[in-house]
């Protein structure tokens, strides 16, 4: 009962804090809000679509401008340059302002009623990884189209039916499912891990500034004395209200993601909302652990900054974690977010029963234990004070 | 004449005794050479490390073959044979596969219907190949679909030249007709098409953007929080010295930067066999304007912070990732809304990242990227004029506030408590 009140007095006490100054909450709902705010307005649409590119019509016939029609009307590229230049097609491409160039070769047309096979060429950019997939499927189909399109015309005048010729110029059709994700909605993806991201982000530098700011201003004895001395109590009191600030938060965009926006959850809300909450927590504790190790508030703020933005890339959502080296792969483990993005693929991608989200909800737990060593250090530290200010 | 000179004189001493003591406080600054020294020598050897296969390879995919025929055994034979994809499991109902993509034992599964052979043999036939993707990267579906349709393309191909020597029609003709337009597909700049090769260049920029701006936020709130003279020249009781304390300090900064700029932007590229076919010399011009610019937009934005750390605790979890996404590098930048453009054209790492990519990755000459290098040159002259602006200002209001201090304290000698502001 006694711990109880001291919990509450350390809380009352904190609240006075969070208020005390703009910092708090502008680094905390503020900066959350910006975030949600760009990501969901980012991508409007959220397929790639109309990507630019160039033609190099070397050809000029009335067959090679019905290649750039045709390429023209698709939704997945936008012809912004014809030329009959390949240097200019090039140019604008090193400039940023094209992907991809479909060059049509000079008596293209000439060449395909004689039989003599012209060759057609495309070049498409990997140095912009989406613009430049994105305009290759498109010139891979077209590229294939422009023969079947002559096919079309020979077989024609055999005398045959358009739906025989289809099935002859294409026999085999692949039919591409994307599961869960069947428009292949780029928001989608990036937002379900990079919001939750930052949210934990932001609970670990403020975990690291709140604690640590006590040290600072040698305030510290006094939050410890309206704990009773207690260290546990301590901690509790001062981590609830921004506990509970990041968990509203995380329900807001989860309400946003899958109740507004509608995107996919195939499994249970509660699990994945459940799994958001040990994430955020387990950012706490590294937090505390930080200032812990580093008790010097902007020793321990550098480190955490480094140390919470490589969780975006080992989290392995953009590029997989199967492709890193053994040894990196080991070290995405020490980034909640990895265990948190895994949790998210079996909750709402994949729909999988409890067990499977077990080991990764079990591993965010895991992450007390070092809060757990640094323990009696950073209570040290409180009572004694006995850390550079700066 | 003498005496004029002898002011000027002055004045670079001056100059010259900022930039020194900002430079001291630089390295001095244990919180700065952190971010600094980790942050760019440590991180670009780590982002190489988690990307060191570049491509992503032999994802495992799941087979459910209900026509179990020649046909289908061959273009699974052909498939396993590519690079991007292993096929681990064979399962005999989508039931069970589906089960493997759940617990994440495969990535895709692969489904031939049961007709698949006799659709082939069919002369009007239409076959059908069913593709399933795991979507929770965008890195698996790449793979998995580019390599299958590659493999489905070549079969094609054959299947096609069989029928229509079935039809009667001579096999050169046939091969004619099929192949009446071949195509080359090529890569242009990274040949490996590799993850690391698109995503360093540009993180590399990244952590010389961040790193800077973050220092030097880190700089400018302990410079408030120590009260120490940043606006004016100490001594000096006047404001009009702000030009030259920002091109003392901002100095210093280039300094340091310049030099890593070299290292990250120059020579990691060829050390971490990372594309790299632009001219140095041109990088090395290139990275004057983008420093710089960086230098005066962390000042002003340094300017309203008033604590050493609410920089970082404010400014870490949400600016680089906006800054990456609304530069256009992993999101084509023909999809941001509008205004986000107009915003990300503030931000110097925009063009930076960009003209970056377009010398180093790309072989663009400086005077291909001058739209991107007149850009970080006007980014720099107008934070510079800002930040000088700001500096005027804030220095004439202090110079305004000691003089009525000084001229209340003359009236009441022992009230000048009332000058300390209230801190939190």
């Amino acid at each position: 009962m006694n711990n109880l009140i001291n919990i509450w007095h350390v809380l009352l006490r904190e609240l006075r804090r969070i208020v005390s100054r703009p910092l708090y909450l502008g680094a905390t709902i503020g900066a959350m809000l910006v975030a949600v705010f760009f990501f969901m307005t980012l991508m409007a649409r959220g397929a790639a679509e109309k990507m630019p590119v160039a033609i190099v019509d070397l050809d000029q016939t009335t067959i090679s401008r019905r290649v750039c029609h045709e390429m023209q009307a698709t939704s997945s590229v936008d012809i912004i340059l014809i030329t009959n230049s390949y240097p200019e097609a090039r140019e604008a491409m090193q400039q940023g302002h094209i992907y991809g160039i479909f060059v049509i070769p000079d008596g293209f047309y000439r060449d395909l009623v004689a039989f003599k096979r012209p060759q057609l060429d495309f070049y498409v950019t990997n140095a912009y990884t989406v613009g430049g997939n994105t305009s290759y499927k498109q010139m891979l189909t077209m590229a294939n189209l422009a023969s079947g399109a002559f096919q079309r015309e020979v077989l024609r005048k055999k005398g045959m039916t358009d739906d025989v010729i289809m099935n002859r110029i294409q026999p085999v059709a692949i039919e591409g499912h994307m599961l869960t994700n069947p428009w292949g909605n780029y928001t989608i993806y990036l937002v379900s891990t990079v919001l939750p991201g930052i949210l934990g982000v932001i609970a670990l530098m403020m975990t690291v500034f709140a604690i640590g700011f006590e040290l600072k201003t040698k305030t510290s004895t006094q939050w410890l004395k309206t704990a009773g001395g207690n260290y546990t109590i301590a901690m509790i009191g001062k981590l609830i209200p921004y506990t509970v600030i990041y968990l509203t938060l995380g329900i807001v965009c989860h309400i946003l993601f899958y109740n507004i926006a509608d995107f996919p959850v195939l499994g249970s809300h509660a699990r994945l909302l459940f799994g958001q909450l040990l994430y955020i927590m387990a950012m706490e504790i590294m937090g505390i652990v930080l200032i812990g190790c580093l008790p010097t508030l902007r020793d321990a703020l550098s480190v955490g900054a480094l140390y919470a933005m490589l969780g975006f890339s080992l989290s392995g959502f953009t590029y997989p974690n199967m492709a890193m080296l053994p040894m990196v792969k080991a070290l995405s483990n020490l980034e909640p977010l990895r265990h948190y993005y895994l949790i998210y693929v079996n909750e709402a991608l994949m729909g999988a029963p409890a067990i499977n989200s077990m080991p990764h909800a079990l591993a965010l737990a895991a992450f007390i234990v070092p809060a757990l060593c640094v323990a009696p250090r950073l209570h040290r530290a409180l009572k004694y004070q006995n850390y550079p200010l700066k | 004449m003498t005496r004029i000179l002898y002011q000027y004189w002055l004045r670079v001493q001056e100059t010259w005794w900022i930039f020194v003591n900002e430079l001291r406080r630089v390295f001095r600054d244990r919180g700065v050479m952190i971010i600094v020294v980790l942050g760019t020598l440590a991180y670009p050897f780590l982002y190489k490390s988690m990307y060191w296969n570049e491509q992503i390879s032999d994802i495992p995919v799941a087979v459910v073959d209900l026509s179990n025929s020649p046909e289908s055994r061959a273009f699974l034979h052909r498939w396993n044979a590519t690079p991007d994809v292993r096929l681990t499991y064979s399962c005999t109902s989508m039931a069970e596969a589906e089960r493997l993509l759940r617990d994440q034992k495969v990535h895709g599964i692969i489904y031939f219907p049961r007709d698949y052979a006799a659709q082939l043999a069919d002369p009007l036939g239409k076959a059908h190949i069913s593709l399933y993707c795991d979507m929770s990267s965008f890195l698996y579906m790449k793979g998995i679909y580019l390599s299958c349709n590659q493999v489905m393309l070549d079969a094609m191909r054959n299947i096609q030249i069989d029928r229509y020597e079935n039809m009667g029609l001579d096999k050169e003709f046939a091969w004619s007709l099929v192949q009446d337009a071949p195509y080359s597909e090529t890569a242009l700049f990274t040949p490996t098409g590799g993850y690391g090769s698109f995503l360093i260049p540009a993180v590399l920029v990244m952590i010389l953007h961040q790193t800077l701006f973050f220092s030097i936020c880190l700089l400018m709130g302990t410079i408030r929080e120590e009260k120490t003279e940043i606006y004016r020249i100490p001594g000096r009781r006047r404001g009009y010295s702000a030009f030259r304390v920002i091109l003392a300090r901002g100095g210093a900064y280039f300094l340091i930067y310049y030099a890593l700029a070299a290292i990250l932007l120059g020579l990691l590229p060829r050390l971490f066999g990372l594309p790299h076919i632009g001219a140095i010399g041109d990088i090395l011009r290139f990275n004057v304007p983008f420093i710089l610019a960086v230098i005066f937009m962390s000042l002003c934005v340094g300017f309203f912070i008033r604590n050493r750390e609410s920089g970082l605790v404010m400014l870490v979890p949400t600016t680089s990732l906006i800054f990456l996404f609304i530069a256009g590098i992993s999101w084509p930048k023909e999809m941001i809304p509008v205004g986000w453009r107009y915003v990300s054209y503030l931000i110097p790492y925009t063009w930076a990242s960009n003209g970056f990519i377009h010398i180093n990755s790309m072989g663009a000459s400086l005077w291909t990227t001058r739209t991107e290098y007149i850009a970080l040159w006007g980014l720099t002259a107008g934070y510079f004029a800002l930040a000088v602006t700001m500096f005027l200002i804030a220095g004439y209001r202090q110079d305004r506030k000691e003089s009525l201090l000084a001229q209340s304290e003359s009236v009441h000698p022992e009230g000048s408590s009332g000058s300390v502001e209230p801190q939190a």
